[in-house]
């Protein structure tokens, strides 16, 4: 593969074990969009959207991201949706609630749906597969 | 291709021991369609339950909402694809049932989502106030994983509303509209002179719970296409979409598009109503790419002067509305966009998660932020045990008087993108 995933979601962690390199973040939604970012800026392309979701930024805890593994020149519209992401979560500022198990999982699922969603449609981009 | 839409006047929806529509109301028997219902193994249990406007109501937490429609004459059935075979619809005759909605409530996941007030300041929000629900509250076996609730939810809603529009398959329509869109030829020859308009439609397609089908097919799995406006009206397009309560676009919305509805009512006056072009909103950017491109070749081919693109949701599909906007633009052809907006909750903020000087006609649903208080309700219908946890509410949005404190974003249909609202600056 030559992808990686940024994540904090365990669930993504556990599901891509063995099959995708999954680069985990152990902190917040922001840590993983910061992440993605400061890899951008080193020449890795964004492959999945960073706002993937309806589930807003405040209120979920969990991102996954896809980007390439290879690093080339920096990628001048990878590097703005990343800081345009940033913006937009600090806008919505830090998740307020304390989520008890049950619901923490119910996030990790719609996380890792999402990032499987853009792993399927990964899968038949020769370019990254 | 040309669709006579009769609407039916609902009246009153009465629960009852048989299934009947006679003189403007439906009863409907509600052991026949719990029996319906509860043919699906996946599902333990449906409650049934109607609510009316003006009561002192609360229907929570809200999947989709679903208008009855019947076609009477023509190819196909409505939900084609789904319901009906796959025969393509919207032509020939449909009755709509004015003034009532079927109304799917089911906890999914532990947090979203979704509230319709019957009355009191939660009801000026949503459209979904003024319709006569029948609410279908549905329970899951033990342990079925979300995905198939959220299927089963689905089925069992538009499989409800089927049920119910064939009860008026021989009732009057008190009114009936035909829309017709010529072929692209034929557009040409009829108007020479009027600006040839069409409209994108976004449609939600990311993922688990954010899902939209059109004849069946998942519409993340599709390449933007071109469909008659009234295919929309027959049920081509129904909502798997489980998130943000206030902008995404329920069934209802798919089958009563104003945008389409307004479009049709310029249409030989003002401009030409060409058509719509239906695209999604993946997660993967290649696939935007891919999207986008091929939205904004199709205005160019169909020799678009100007074009209305809406969306549906948040953050991710500013991304789509964005790209679609600025490619169009960028083959000559004139764009408004349809969205709402996330500026704080003082209204501040900048209101998308992207923007472009292309995008200079906009008009906004509303700001799904702004902070509300919404009153208790003698009633529940459904649970308020997930009001905490929806989309925004927060740990202190359940007062102890009963009352709800939270953003607008909670109301179905709140901020709605394609205009089904009730939010104006007039």
């Amino acid at each position: 593969m030559k992808v990686v995933i940024i994540s904090n979601n365990p669930m993504v962690r556990e599901s891509y074990r063995g099959r995708i390199d999954v680069c985990f973040v152990d902190g917040s939604y922001r840590d993983v969009l910061i992440r993605t970012r400061d890899a951008c800026h080193q020449g890795h392309r964004l492959l999945s959207h960073p706002l993937s979701g309806s589930v807003k930024p405040n209120e979920t805890l969990y991102k996954s991201i896809m980007i390439s593994k290879e690093a080339a020149r920096a990628d001048r519209e990878s590097v703005e949706l990343m800081e345009k992401a940033i913006f937009t979560a600090d806008k919505f500022g830090p998740v307020r609630r304390n989520w008890q198990e049950r619901e923490r999982k119910d996030f990790q699922l719609v996380d890792l749906t999402l990032i499987d969603s853009a792993v399927e449609s990964a899968e038949n981009d020769l370019g990254y597969f | 291709m040309k669709l006579e839409l009769g609407y039916v006047k609902v009246t009153d929806v009465r629960l009852g021991t048989e299934s009947k529509f006679e003189d403007g109301v439906v009863t409907v028997d509600v052991e026949a369609v719990r029996k319906m219902i509860l043919e699906n193994e996946k599902i333990a249990d449906v409650q049934l339950d109607v609510a009316k406007p003006g009561e002192s109501t609360r229907i929570t937490p809200v999947k989709d909402v679903i208008q009855p429609r019947v076609k009477v004459e023509g190819p196909g059935g409505v939900f084609p694809g789904v319901i009906s075979k796959v025969d393509t619809v919207g032509s020939g005759k449909t009755y709509a049932l004015e003034g009532m909605g079927v109304v799917t409530a089911g906890k999914i996941v532990g947090f979203q989502e979704g509230i319709i007030d019957m009355s009191g300041p939660g009801a000026d929000y949503t459209p979904f106030s003024r319709l006569i629900n029948l609410v279908l509250v549905i329970t899951p076996i033990e342990g079925l994983a979300q995905h198939e609730y959220e299927q089963a939810v689905r089925m069992a809603g538009l499989k409800t509303a089927t049920y119910i529009g064939e009860l008026a398959r021989n009732a009057v329509p008190y009114r009936s509209v035909v829309y017709e869109t010529p072929s692209i030829t034929e557009g040409i020859k009829l108007y020479p002179d009027l600006p040839r308009v069409g409209y994108v439609m976004m449609l939600q397609s990311q993922g688990l719970l954010h899902d939209t089908y059109v004849y069946g097919v998942d519409a993340k799995k599709t390449l933007s296409t071109f469909i008659y406006p009234t295919e929309l009206m027959d049920g081509a397009i129904i909502s798997g979409n489980c998130v943000s309560a206030c902008d995404k676009n329920t069934t209802y919305h798919h089958l009563n598009n104003p945008v389409v509805e307004d479009l049709f009512a310029q249409h030989g006056k003002t401009l030409n109503f060409v058509g719509v072009i239906i695209t999604n909103e993946n997660v993967y950017l290649a696939d935007k790419q891919r999207s986008s491109d091929w939205s904004a070749k199709m205005c160019e081919f169909f020799g678009l002067d100007g074009a209305v693109i809406s969306q549906e949701g948040f953050g991710n599909p500013d991304t789509d509305l964005i790209m679609n906007c600025k490619k169009i633009e960028g083959k000559g052809v004139k764009t408004v966009i349809i969205t709402d907006e996330y500026a704080g909750q003082d209204g501040k903020s900048q209101s998308l998660a992207d923007s472009d000087p292309a995008a200079d006609a906009c008009v906004t649903g509303g700001n799904a932020n702004e902070v509300i208080t919404l009153p208790p309700m003698d009633k529940v219908i459904g649970t308020l045990d997930y009001v905490t946890r929806i989309a925004g509410g927060n740990e202190n949005s359940l007062q102890p008087d009963g009352s709800i404190v939270a953003e607008l974003q909670v109301i179905t249909g709140a901020t709605n993108e394609v205009g089904f609202g009730c939010l104006s600056a007039r």
